[in-house]
């Protein structure tokens, strides 16, 4: 049998920016009806090689050949046009306009008139999107849905668009496992299509789960290609971070150390019956010092709503948040974080960072005043503050001048850490803390809440990932449809206990059949 | 970082060069009309033109400041015109009782209008432009009931205030030129400064961190309509004449072209006072030079727009990074 | 990723106004501007204003009531309503609307009247107001020329006869108007440019201050200076012409640029008195003496005639705002049923340092 058609051959691909050799010498090859993994600590410079490929940089050095011809895309309009589909984290869709028009962006259907053919475009998206089991109004605008299902309507419209190649990088960071099903279903039909799949994730379970090759990339460099199979998880972990083998298994998958002081001291935080709106609906959370309490749930279950409401980001009906016994006014950041609560929120890039303003800024944002006497900032307070958390937080920037926006999501995840630790706060409300950062990193900020709560600060863990959730909490609250549905203590605390609760105490039937739609 | 820092650079020269001119391009606009004019325009290089210039452009600057403020913000505030109307007919209103206590009736008004502004944008939540509108049109006619015609004034106190000076440095000019060095020491030094650029950035991020969001907004627009307050009492003063039919009209699109052309961009996060200084100064010398050599009054307006286009477009050079 | 809880925004505007209106009052209440105590009363507007002279525009054509289809009435007892154009704010508007006001007054009629604000469809709309009021007569000072077919459908329906002054609307006169009042804006910068001849010699260089671009007034005042100064004074040169947007503000800071870029400016001719005395002020802040640039402007009100008291100013054309007499006088003329000229030239008066003071009572 004659091996498949070789889609894409990269050789020798380099790029370099200021400073940095992004990308050094790497090969790639692509058959059809592969699906490739494409794996790397942030900075690795797999984000690099998909903008080569898709016309966003131009290489300094190497050559692509994509279907027997050498090609250079000007534009990532050329590469998708030639056939070469990206699917990027953030969904990059018009977010005003309607699910069916994002779907059709650019090859609307037209009548015999030349005009938009609404009735036929919204029909054919209806269908096309019930293959990704996403079952919603077309007409609603797109924004309208969870981030989940806009991922869909992101990846349907990239397959049908007659890509050779899919690109996806991080296409599962805010799918609901169900989703991440319907998506490896849709891989799979492309892989049996002769479709190329290049995928990128830091999610090991996945990796295994849909690829068949993998490459992988470090400092810029290909360190690792061939059958992914052949490659256990722990050769992988260590490939992928350039570490002994022994070092990463006795460090186990997660920098969790396991259980905490278990202290039977009075809550530092108690939340009780939070009432919001079509989102929470009685919720009552407490958390002793020193405790990490996960809050297990899927998407959509109000997790990050119950972490919203006890910052005061959230209004609440009714309700109430208890601090070291004292009650905290509602609706107000700055009172909540006051009292010591401090949100680490989930979405970084837009609500927790602030990208224009530098690493030294950022740190030093919320702890200001403190560092400020009659309104004039004292600089040398403010560096001495910073440096401690660069230090001690292991920050990696070119100076603490750089912008905050160019940092890797790893570092700007610390950097939002230290500025909520320069408050010295009582509780920690963590929203997916390590969603879309590298391993290294992630094991970093991992380790951090381990010593956090061990120095007597009270955690709220929120995480999608299931394995960080089981290691890293002490107890799990489980939330469903914004209520809670159980408590994991002591043993109970499984991956298997919590599934189930997750799904009603049925696990073993079936996973709850929830429409993958709406406000997810 | 790779990733990050990638980004930075497409076509490395172009970039190089956008960057250059976002950062230094006012500089090098002023400095070249500064040279053209001395060649080409007779009587140019003396004392006397100079002090005209500045004193032209002293009250275009003072607004500007309170105008780069807001847009650091990511607002806009289009009522500085009116109020710098409604200080003038304040002042005409109150002066009888002197010039003090009319200033400070001026300042009183001025910043009801700026807490009106700012309650709209903090507490209401109404955009920047919308809101900042319904005063450019409320204030200018709370001005004209309260006079309703231009009236001559001859407090000997404000005609001084207007055309003194002290060791030829005319009041006008000083006082532009402390209100530039405060206003960029609040930005650069203070809680307050640090705390509205954040806010500009990233309001959503701002609020989370737990700053006084709408504390900050409402300052803001207080700060900028009494800094057009004053630029409508200084150039009342020099006018000797209240005249709130005509007095700022458009000034909020000289301060917006000003405060863009200096390079502090439309969405926030960033002042550059340095720079809107030059932008005001710039906008200035490129009006003088039209009118000085007698061309169209047209050609200052599309001269005026070339420089906007020119400055947007270096600032979105830099925007896509 | 706007997290902005949007509340009710109408609440905000009826709250705005109603501020602003407790401003305005209580601002008035305890204000005090420097004049209160010295000054007697303004004259009013209508001190000056004597009947002026009508002159039927050369070649014009003229109108009666049977040509226009409308009926006889005596104009005492009959209702006129009245439509500004701008907001009362400048002395021009200020004069002309008291002047229609005293002569309603002075003859017994009944007068009905509404203001614009400077905008069209307001002065549309407060015209057929008027009409639905009971207006049988009809004087608008048209704030645009176009767009008057609505109103004069409604009128024509009534059979109310227009008079308008001080722009003309582009219809067919004695069909869809009666009369067209109005100065001459030519003849004035033609007689701006005689005193302006007079006042430098007929030699040297001198600037214009062009009024608002893209006005018919800038437009036939600069004309005519122009025209009258080639004509009768080829050594008088106009080296300048800059626009100070009829605003004293700007009028004194285009003058700033221009004395010192052209020292040797011996006249500016400002085409309205705002600018001249922004001029005025241009030239006592650098230190000029009065009468060493010659300063001719057009319009004719008390600060500019105060001016050429001072000596800083050398001449003002008069653009004369006084309408009322000459309006009614029109109006009755027609509806007695006689015939009325279309096109109707106010006089209008001039000052110059042998009349400024002994007329300066006459000034708006």
């Amino acid at each position: 049998m004659a091996p498949p058609a070789e889609v894409l051959a990269v050789r020798g691909l380099s790029k370099t920016f200021p400073g940095v050799r992004a990308l050094d010498d790497v090969d790639l090859t692509l058959h059809a009806g592969e699906v490739h993994a494409l794996i790397g600590e942030n900075g690795a410079g797999k984000s690099t090689l998909i903008k080569l490929l898709t016309g966003v940089y131009r290489p300094d050095a190497g050559e692509i050949t994509f279907q027997g011809a050498e090609v250079s895309f000007a534009t990532p309009l050329e590469a998708q046009k030639a056939g070469i589909s990206t699917i990027y984290q953030e969904v990059n869709l018009i977010p005003l306009l309607s699910v069916a028009r994002n779907l059709f962006l650019g090859r609307e259907p037209r009548n015999r008139f030349g005009v938009l053919d609404i009735a036929r475009m919204n029909s054919e998206a209806e269908e096309v999107l019930r293959g990704y089991g996403v079952r919603v109004d077309v007409r609603r605008p797109l924004r309208t849905l969870g981030v989940g299902a806009q991922q869909m309507v992101a990846l349907a419209r990239a397959v049908a668009t007659d890509a050779r190649i899919v690109i996806m990088d991080e296409p599962t960071s805010s799918l609901e496992p169900r989703e991440v099903e319907t998506l490896f279903s849709v891989i799979r039909g492309l892989r049996d299509a002769g479709i190329a799949v290049v995928y990128v994730s830091h999610r090991l379970d996945e990796l295994y789960a849909v690829c068949s090759t993998v490459t992988v990339l470090r400092d810029g460099r290909r360190v690792h290609h061939g059958s992914l199979a052949e490659l256990g998880r722990l050769d992988l972990v260590s490939t992928m971070l350039g570490r002994d083998l022994g070092e990463v298994r006795a460090e186990g998958l997660t920098k969790f150390s396991g259980d905490h002081q278990a202290t039977d001291s009075e809550p530092v935080l108690e939340a009780h019956e939070l009432t919001v709106p079509h989102r929470l609906h009685g919720v009552s959370v407490s958390i002793r010092p020193g405790e990490v309490v996960g809050l297990g749930g899927l998407l959509g279950s109000g997790r990050t709503e119950t972490a919203k409401a006890i910052s005061g980001a959230l209004p609440v009906r009714s309700g109430r948040v208890t601090v070291a016994g004292v009650p905290l006014r509602g609706g107000s950041a700055a009172a909540a974080i006051r009292a010591g609560v401090s949100l680490l929120p989930e979405d970084r890039k837009s609500e927790g960072i602030v990208p224009g303003l530098s690493v030294r800024e950022n740190i030093a944002l919320a702890v200001l005043p403190r560092l400020s006497r009659f309104g004039l900032v004292s600089e040398a307070r403010v560096d001495s503050v910073v440096d401690t958390f660069v230090t001690r937080l292991r920050i990696k920037a070119s100076s603490p001048h750089q912008k905050v926006g160019e940092l890797s999501g790893g570092n700007q995840q610390k950097v939002l850490l230290a500025r909520w630790l320069a408050m010295n706060p009582k509780v920690l409300l963590l929203d997916e803390p390590t969603r879309g950062i590298d391993v290294g990193a992630k094991a970093e900020v991992q380790k951090l809440v381990d010593e956090l709560a061990a120095d007597g600060l009270g955690v709220l863990l929120i995480s999608s990932d299931l394995e960080e959730l089981i290691e890293g909490s002490d107890r799990v609250v489980v939330l469903k449809d914004g209520a809670v549905v159980g408590e994991l203590t002591g043993d109970d605390v499984t991956e298997d206990k919590l599934m189930r609760t997750i799904a009603g105490d049925t696990a073993a039937t079936a996973p709850a059949a929830e429409e993958v739609a709406g406000d997810g | 970082m790779a990733e990050a820092t990638t980004l930075r650079t497409a076509p490395l020269d172009r970039a190089r060069v956008l960057q250059w001119l976002q950062t230094y391009g006012v500089y090098a606009g002023v400095a070249a009309l500064l040279v053209v004019n001395v060649v080409i325009t007779p009587n140019f290089l003396t004392a006397e033109n100079f002090r005209t210039q500045a004193v032209q452009v002293a009250p275009v600057i003072i607004v500007a400041l309170g105008m780069a403020l807001v847009i650091g913000t990511e607002g806009v505030d289009l009522s500085v015109g009116a109020v710098m109307a409604l200080a003038a007919s304040v002042t005409a209103l109150y002066l009888g009782y002197g010039l003090l206590p009319a200033l400070l009736a001026v300042a009183l008004f001025a910043a009801a209008v700026g807490l009106a502004n700012g309650a709209l944008v903090a507490l209401v939540g109404v955009q920047p432009i919308v809101a900042t509108l319904a005063l450019m049109v409320g204030g200018r006619g709370i001005a004209l009931v309260l006079l309703p015609q231009l009236e001559d004034l001859r407090n000997p106190a404000l005609a001084s205030l207007g055309s003194g000076d002290v060791l030829g440095v005319p009041y006008l000019i000083l006082i532009a030129a402390v209100l530039a060095l405060l206003v960029a020491f609040t930005v650069r030094r203070t809680t307050f400064g640090r705390q509205l650029l954040a806010i500009g950035d990233s309001r959503p991020a701002a609020q989370l961190a737990g700053l006084p969001v709408r504390r900050v907004l409402i300052i803001v627009y207080v700060v900028c309509a009494l800094l057009a307050a004053v630029a409508g009492v200084l150039a009342t003063a020099r006018l000797q004449a209240s005249d709130p039919t005509s007095l700022g009209n458009l000034m909020e699109l000289s301060a917006i072209t000003a405060v863009v052309v200096g390079g502090t961009p439309l969405t926030g996060g960033r002042v550059n006072i340095a720079g809107t200084v030059a932008g005001a100064v710039l906008i200035q010398l490129l009006t003088a030079t039209l009118i000085k050599h007698d061309l169209p009054p047209s050609w200052t307006q599309i001269a005026q727009a070339v420089v906007i286009v020119a400055a947007v477009y270096a600032a979105r050079g830099r925007g896509r990074r | 990723m706007q997290r902005t809880t949007h509340r009710p925004r109408l609440l905000a505007r009826p709250g705005l106004v109603a501020l602003a209106a407790a401003v305005a009052l209580t601002a008035s209440a305890c204000a005090k501007s420097e004049d209160d105590a010295s000054k007697d009363t303004k004259s009013p507007a209508a001190a000056g204003a004597e009947q002026k002279v009508v002159t039927p525009k050369p070649g014009s054509k003229s109108c009666t009531v049977d040509a226009y289809g409308g009926e006889k009435l005596d104009l005492k007892g009959a209702t006129v309503g009245f439509s500004q154009s701008e907001k009362e704010a400048n002395p021009f508007r200020i004069a002309e609307t008291q002047s229609i006001k005293d002569e309603a007054k002075k003859r017994g009629v009944k007068l009905l009247t509404a203001n614009a604000q400077s905008q069209f469809s307001k002065q549309i709309s407060d015209v057929q107001d008027l009409l639905a009021k009971g207006a049988d007569l009809l004087v608008i000072a048209p704030l645009n020329s176009d767009g008057w077919d609505p109103v004069l459908q409604a009128a024509a329906a009534k059979k109310v006869p227009i008079v308008t002054i001080d722009r003309k609307i582009n219809a067919t006169a004695c069909k869809d108007y009666v009369s067209f009042i109005a100065s001459d804006f030519v003849e004035q910068g033609r007689r701006a440019a005689d005193q302006m001849i007079e006042a430098t010699g007929g030699k040297g260089e001198v600037a214009i201050l062009l009024g608002a671009a893209g006005n018919n007034v800038t437009t036939e005042r600069t004309k005519g200076f122009k025209e009258r100064v080639a004509e009768k004074a080829p050594d008088l040169k106009v080296v300048f012409e800059q626009t100070g947007d009829f605003a004293r503000e700007k009028g004194q800071q285009v003058t700033e640029q221009l004395i010192q870029s052209k020292p040797g400016i011996k006249g500016i001719y400002a085409e309205n008195d705002e600018m001249g005395l922004g001029a005025v002020a241009a030239l006592k802040g650098a230190g000029k003496k009065a009468g060493d640039i010659k300063i001719v402007t057009v319009d004719g009100t008390r600060n500019a005639v105060q001016g050429i008291v001072d000596g800083w100013i050398s001449g003002v054309i008069e653009s004369n705002p006084r309408f009322g007499p000459l309006a009614f006088q029109t109006l009755d003329t027609f509806t007695k049923g006689e015939a009325v000229p279309q096109d109707i030239i106010i006089q209008d008066g001039a000052y110059s340092t042998d009349n400024a003071k002994s007329e300066i009572g006459k000034a708006y």
